[in-house]
């Protein structure tokens, strides 16, 4: 092979994955067919190649099938029905346990100590759920797929 | 959507294993994906383009996101269970998918992905300058050098 004919096969090069992938204009095209016609290194590699998409194509590359992941997705949906269950049964306990608290602190049958305690309980449960809600407001604002357009 | 990212979830799935290079966080990772995308239906508006690349994109944006906490694990493929009925094409096709897999591994991440988003998953190749982000222009020499890479690859293995 003359140094002409390597050159002319790397100036085509990228072109063939182009041609097999039916990605070239027509203009692209002829030009590709033409070298072939006297070049048999290059009609060599284009079936090489069509035969490695081939190969890549027929193979089976780790993949659950559709059934596994319709499992997944129904446990996903699950688990977004009992994150949403979760938090409207917990803030309606917080909201009856507050009535409820505000309920006592006015009460006069209690003395000051079980008022204390009282509010003590309550107090580190409120403190628990602002610290939960805003972990989940710093996860929200830093989401990077939320700007995620085509 | 929800039967829609059902369907591409197989094909992200194999696109994510040659990002993370491991079945079990290429799964989560496509997982967290559809997660992400049912919990914000918003973010994809189809005038823009069809589902499957936006959402090969969120996946690879969640590899990615992945591979930067967990850069020690480097866990590779095992091979698949066997997928027919007939003993011997189980076997057959365990070896072949086997040695495809072993190649794609002596490969640079980049020449994965793009391989296997034209070879295996069949995007064209506007689609693919989606999920990788790059000009639709270097797709094709890109894919060619993945190509010849993957054929020498081979060719090691088969010596």
């Amino acid at each position: 092979m003359s140094n002409d004919d390597t050159k002319h096969r790397d100036d085509i090069g990228d072109l063939l994955s182009g041609y097999i992938d039916n990605e070239l204009t027509q203009q692209e095209r002829q030009r590709v067919e033409l070298h072939c016609e006297d070049c048999e290194q290059t009609r060599k590699d284009l079936e090489e190649l069509r035969a490695l998409r081939q190969r890549i194509g027929q193979s089976r590359l780790g993949e659950l099938d559709a059934g596994a992941w319709g499992e997944r997705m129904n446990d996903t949906s699950v688990r977004v029905t009992a994150a949403i269950g979760w938090t409207l049964f917990i803030g309606g306990l917080l909201l009856a346990a507050g009535t409820f608290v505000v309920s006592l602190l006015f009460d006069d049958q209690i003395g000051v100590f079980g008022k204390l305690v009282i509010v003590g309980i309550y107090g580190g449960l409120a403190g628990l759920l602002i610290s939960v809600l805003r972990q989940r407001l710093i996860e929200r604002k830093s989401d990077k797929y939320k700007n995620v357009r085509i | 959507m929800h039967h829609e990212l059902i369907r591409l979830g197989a094909g992200a799935h194999a696109f994510a294993i040659q990002i993370l290079g491991n079945r079990d966080d290429a799964a989560d990772a496509v997982q967290d994906a559809m997660v992400k995308a049912l919990s914000a239906p918003d973010a994809y508006d189809a005038r823009q383009g069809p589902l499957k690349p936006w959402f090969y994109r969120v996946v690879r944006n969640r590899c990615l996101d992945l591979l930067r906490g967990r850069r020690s694990n480097t866990e590779t493929v095992d091979a698949l269970p066997a997928a027919g009925p007939d003993p011997e094409s189980a076997l057959a096709a365990e070896q072949r998918d086997s040695e495809i897999q072993r190649a794609l591994d002596t490969l640079p991440p980049a020449q994965r992905q793009i391989l296997v988003l034209r070879d295996y998953l069949d995007l064209g190749y506007a689609e693919i300058s989606v999920v990788l982000d790059i000009p639709p222009g270097t797709v094709m020499s890109r894919l060619h050098r993945a190509r010849n890479a993957m054929r020498e690859a081979l060719n090691n293995h088969v010596k």
